[in-house]
């Protein structure tokens, strides 16, 4: 297995942080309504699933979905059209935990645990089609306790399935740590089935990697499923605007302090090693470019016609005939 | 309508400090649930109960609501009184087999011998969060036999009807609209004077806030209060709307319904729940079963598709003041030109 390209990684991560800053400035700014659930923090796994991702692949996400949409390759500029409420990736009725798109297969729920029985059901349906293709079910840590994530486990277990259960282990659901709602440990999860399982520093994107490695490999190869823990720490509230008072201020200190930010800490890992720090500068500024340009052209993709606002119930518009007050 | 003065306290504050009276009056009373202990509920309706009754009696659970929810019914046969909490009402999918086949028919498949006394605490209506957490989903639960089904529409009765809840010997579904939780009760078109202790609200048994004339308007949950606010704009015009909150679904006061209907002009029914197979048509149905061509003038106004996420798309969809007003006017003028001259 080839080793991932940490300077790329870097200007991509940097590109993901300034994406979901600028969602979450769109909150202030009143272009999203609703929930909005940030990735900061844990950049550092989504660039290594890009880097393990072949465009045929396929990505089920959960609530926090968008860093997982960007590593597939879903188009960015419909991705952030459909997060500020424009007839973006869903036409704007689906909103940033409901986002779909068919090329690249993309996508995710607010159902917590929800993930996991779709991804086994692509699979299925691309087992035999497509050979060697992957199915990524992603989970919080928290959803690892649905009863559908071990039937899913199971299942995919049995059938063999080309699935690698991704779990986002950021150390909370909501305002519940890990350890009052979790017996045992993630990366196990899968044993009984028979299952192999990887933990790895989600922080850092070669750890992250070298976990995904032999989970896609084994997917890849057709002896089924593997569960990859990777375990990180969420920067933002659950949501954008939570109090977030149940986590002590010292953790969040520590695990955002620059050694430990996978954006920071890769930086200053890539410094050492030599890399300049105006190439850095550069990716930065890229990057802030970047974001801006796409901010810049979903900006400016249409908001959904009301008037459609009762289509795509059924198949046929008006298929299901009603008469109103 | 506001008889809650300058009082700042929202509905969930109210929840709260109900579910401490119960917890203090009944140690059989045990509070479970996603977020309820630590943070003290996503809305702020188990705060500090954890503090007064520790990790005993109220808990954390995992993101498990099969297992959380159908434990509250075990424990519930099992001679404790569980207030066991779904976060939102669109994670009813998770566990619904704990609730219609365990939770709903306890008693009746044990011809009397098992009963389990809990409530299902849940927060329902749309708040912008698009199709999977702005559901509202009552008569999902109102049409399984067993369940009774309570949808407070005022601060007063988030509290009344909570008590009865709780001390009710069969399983209560108990739905708090996310807008009467967040409100602040002075802020709201219609509040109780809560100024006294609560006290039990019978279920079964609607109440008219607003008597009316022209047309009756039925509702229940935030929808009351919406439509207490279009009754008002309605007055302005010249139509008198008068405002009947069912306050509960299951048992349902078919009685009241009629009486209400049999003096009204016209009937419209509000729900911001979906409007087929749902207690629009079952209003209507009881109406004109028990009037038939004597009923007045019927109609529905209700969601008729999953909520979109885009604000605009949410508005044109999801019922308020404006739109039930609409509906109102509609149906009055139809009413109007029905008349015999
Ligand atoms: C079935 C279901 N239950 C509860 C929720 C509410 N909820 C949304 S996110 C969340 C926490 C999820 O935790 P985790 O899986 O660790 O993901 P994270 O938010 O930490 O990324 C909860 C409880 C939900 N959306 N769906
Ligand atoms: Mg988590």
């Amino acid at each position: 297995m080839t080793a991932i390209d940490l300077a790329d990684a870097y200007r991509t991560m940097a590109v993901y942080r300034r994406f979901e800053e600028a969602v979450g400035a769109a909150v202030v700014t009143g272009e999203v309504h609703g929930e909005m659930h940030l990735g900061i923090g844990q950049e550092a796994i989504a660039v290594a699933l890009r880097a393990m991702l072949e465009p045929t692949d396929a990505v089920v996400s959960t609530h926090r979905p968008h860093l997982h949409a960007l590593a597939l390759g879903v188009d960015p500029v419909a991705l952030l059209a459909e997060l500020l409420e424009r007839s973006g990736l869903s036409g704007g009725k689906g909103g940033h935990m409901h986002l779909f798109s068919r090329d690249p297969q993309f996508m995710c729920t607010g159902i917590v645990g929800a993930s996991a029985p779709l991804a086994c059901g692509d699979a299925l349906a691309q087992q035999r089609r497509d050979p060697g293709r992957v199915t990524v079910a992603v989970a919080g840590d928290g959803s690892m306790n649905q009863g559908a994530v071990f039937e899913s486990m199971n299942l995919a277990a049995l059938w063999r399935l080309p699935v690698v259960f991704l779990c986002e282990d950021n150390g909370y659901g909501i305002s519940v740590r890990r350890d009052v709602a979790t017996a045992g440990q993630l990366a196990d999860r899968g044993t009984p089935f028979g299952i192999p399982g990887h933990a790895c520093d989600g922080t850092d994107p070669e750890a992250v990697y070298a976990a995904l490695g032999p989970a896609f490999e084994r997917a890849r190869s057709g002896d089924g499923p593997s569960v990859v823990v990777a375990t990180c720490y969420r920067f933002r509230g659950h949501y954008e605007g939570d109090a977030d008072t149940y986590r002590p201020k010292g953790e969040k200190d520590d695990w955002m302090s620059a050694p430990r930010d996978p954006l920071s800490r890769l930086r200053a890992r890539l410094e050492a090693a030599g890399v300049p720090v105006v190439e850095l500068d550069a990716a930065d500024a890229a990057a802030e470019a970047e974001v801006a340009g796409w901010l810049e052209a979903a900006r400016s993709v249409p908001f959904p016609d009301v008037d459609r606002v009762r289509d795509d119930v059924y198949a046929a518009p008006g298929a299901r005939q009603g008469v109103r007050a | 309508m506001n008889a809650a003065g300058s009082d700042r306290r929202n509905g969930s504050q109210l929840v709260a400090e109900t579910l401490h009276a119960e917890m203090d009056r009944d140690p059989s009373v045990i509070v479970l649930g996603e977020d309820v202990a630590e943070l003290g509920g996503v809305f702020g309706a188990t705060r500090r109960l954890r503090r007064t009754y520790g990790d005993e009696r109220v808990l954390d659970t995992p993101i498990s609501e099969t297992a959380f929810v159908g434990a509250a019914i075990g424990a519930a046969q099992a001679g404790l009184r569980p207030v066991v909490e779904l976060m939102f009402v669109d994670f009813l999918g998770v566990c619904f087999d704990q609730i219609m086949n365990q939770m709903a028919k306890a008693r009746y498949m044990s011809g009397g011998a098992v009963t389990a006394p809990l409530v299902l605490r849940s927060a329902v209506g749309c708040i912008g969060a698009a199709a999977q957490h702005s559901q509202v989903l009552s008569a999902t639960f109102a049409h399984i036999p067993g369940l009774k089904v309570a949808f407070p529409a005022s601060p007063g009765d988030l509290r009344g009807l909570l008590l009865t809840a709780i001390r009710d010997d069969d399983p209560v579904i108990f739905l708090e609209h996310k807008w009467l939780l967040k409100t602040r009760v002075a802020e709201l078109p219609f509040c109780e004077d809560l100024s006294e202790p609560a006290d039990a609200v019978p279920f079964g048994e609607l109440r008219r806030l607003r008597d009316g004339g022209d047309v009756t308007i039925v509702a229940a949950g935030f929808m009351v209060q919406l439509a207490l606010t279009a009754a008002e704009a309605l007055e302005a015009e010249g139509i008198r709307a008068g405002v009947v909150d069912v306050r509960t679904l299951v048992p349902l006061d078919r009685e009241g319904l009629v009486r209400e209907a049999a003096a009204a002009d016209a009937l419209l029914v509000v729900d911001d729940d979906y409007a087929d197979y749902g207690m629009c048509g079952e209003v209507i149905a009881t109406v004109a079963e028990a009037l038939g061509r004597g009923a007045p003038r019927l109609a529905r106004h209700a969601l008729d598709v999953p909520i979109p996420a885009n604000r605009a798309l949410e508005e044109a969809v999801v019922p308020s003041a404006a739109s039930i007003a609409a509906a109102a006017r509609g149906l009055v003028s139809a009413s109007a030109a029905q008349v015999p001259a």
